[in-house]
């Protein structure tokens, strides 16, 4: 599958994400979940290796999952305290839906990581889209880990000239973050417009018409795949709303 | 061409016991993650709170990687290093700060305050120094002063030039006197007249018992200031 078109692995993440956003019911979102991850064992990314790059945010999501399950009401009581109902099994049912849900997102969204950025470029623009939105795209998802880069470097930054973040408690911790979110969103800012006069230095947008050395060509696999993923998509949205 | 005084002390000090390492490596290896080969290997070293020790190497060669193992923003993959007895994996990043002055490769990234004043204030109020307001008001004026900063005291860190920034990002850092310097590429955009007051800063820095470690390509800078030169080739350091 990595070898598919790249405008095939876009098809298949917009109904994966479709599919995740529609479904209401923990159970077919669970079966999603298990769906696209056995998609990226089939292309070989390690979903539970990335994963734990983002296991800082663990906390937040459990959090989440908590206010979910306590403030959706209905269905069977479970825990309640005087007249209060605390936990239902509605709530528990809406929790597992974002979680699964999440989760499908997030790994669906992996199978982008088996084409390069130029294929993506590629791809947008033959799907008519112009240009300069396509390569606007690429730049900012490589914008991103400059970004992360920036946070790590004036966190560091931050502790090394005296403040302990992981010791002091979270009111004053609140405090530096948002004292240096201005600073980093500048030097983001600024490394963006520098990015912008670079391009237009080397001539970007300088023809309106572009041509492309290589054009990209849709196999029976891609085909196959995309016929499969839209059918699918379709029959389980129709289910879902009909019954 | 290095100061022969510095190293016949440096000598003679380790000879009579006078010296205890500040910073010891014991067969430090680092690698990056998804890398086979090893930016560093078994370095085996001991920096001294005294002189001036200056680190050169082509470029690549993973003098920015040491200097960012010895703050402890990266971690050896083998082998340990220990500050002042203590081994750096147990002490946080702010722990290690107050002992070790540290001027980024790109001053830029170690500005987040709002004003240049605010900035030299920062570290001076967060270290507990146990100074007074005017007497780190004082201690700020005489910084900014110094790096000819006053000027620019009321204005955003980040507008100011390339050469402006590294003088604040050192400023920053100096103010904290810290036991140990380590600055990266300290020269890069400097004029030759701030380079001179960056090395009179040195100077002071040395005759007040404290230790600068120097990352640079600055030949000029090095010959003039250095005590003891150290080679990094190939992932392992050749003293010179």
């Amino acid at each position: 599958m990595s070898d598919l078109d790249p405008r095939t692995k876009i098809v298949s993440i917009l109904c994966l994400s479709t599919l995740a956003v529609f479904l209401n019911e923990p159970w077919p979102l669970l079966l999603l979940f298990v769906f696209t991850l056995l998609i990226l064992l089939f292309l070989r990314i390690n979903f539970f290796r990335i994963t734990m790059r983002f296991k800082k945010l663990l906390p937040l999501l459990l959090l989440m999952l908590i206010i979910q399950s306590i403030f959706t009401a209905g269905g069977e009581v479970l825990i309640s305290f005087h007249d209060i109902n605390i936990l239902t099994s509605n709530g528990i049912n809406s929790a597992l839906c974002i979680l699964f849900r999440l989760l499908t997102l997030f790994s669906s969204a992996m199978i982008i990581m088996t084409s390069s950025s130029k294929d993506y470029v590629l791809a947008l623009t033959q799907l008519k889209i112009p240009y300069e939105i396509a390569f606007m795209v690429l730049v900012a998802l490589r914008f991103l880990p400059i970004f992360i880069e920036e946070i790590k470097d004036t966190l560091v930054a931050i502790q090394l000239r005296g403040v302990d973040l992981q010791r002091i408690p979270w009111r004053h911790k609140i405090k530096f973050y948002t004292r240096f979110l201005a600073p980093l969103l500048s030097r983001v800012m600024l490394k963006a417009h520098q990015l912008a006069i670079t391009m237009e230095a080397r001539a970007f947008r300088v023809y309106r018409r572009r041509t492309y050395l290589r054009l990209l060509q849709y196999s029976v696999a891609d085909y196959v795949v995309m016929v499969f993923f839209a059918i699918a998509t379709i029959v389980v949205l129709a289910r879902d709303f009909l019954y | 061409m290095f100061s022969a005084n510095g190293f016949i002390l440096r000598v003679l000090s380790v000879k009579r016991g006078w010296l205890m390492a500040y910073i010891e490596l014991e067969n430090v290896t680092f690698c990056y993650p998804g890398q086979s080969r090893p930016v560093l290997r078994d370095i085996n070293l001991s920096i001294y709170k005294e002189g001036v020790t200056a680190i050169t190497g082509a470029n690549g060669s993973g003098k920015t990687t040491f200097s960012k193992l010895l703050i402890g923003i990266l971690t050896p993959t083998k082998g340990w290093i220990k500050l002042n007895g203590q081994l750096l994996t147990s002490l946080t990043l702010a722990q290690i700060g107050r002992r070790i002055g540290y001027v980024f490769q790109n001053p830029g990234k170690q500005l987040f305050c709002e004003t240049v004043e605010e900035e030299i204030a920062f570290g001076v109020r967060n270290l507990g120094l146990g100074l007074s307001t005017d007497q780190v008001a004082q201690k700020v004026r005489m910084v900014l002063d110094y790096f000819e900063l006053t000027r620019y005291a009321q204005v955003y860190p980040l507008s100011l030039s390339a050469g402006e920034k590294r003088r604040l990002a050192i400023a920053a850092v100096f103010v904290l006197e810290p036991d140990l310097l380590l600055l990266d590429e300290p020269t890069t955009g400097l004029d030759p007249y701030r380079k001179k007051l960056l090395g009179d800063y040195l100077d002071k820095v040395i005759a007040a018992k404290r230790g600068v470690v120097i990352i640079s390509h600055d030949q000029k800078f090095i010959s003039r200031y250095a005590t003891r030169l150290i080679k990094l080739q190939e992932g392992q350091f050749v003293e010179e």
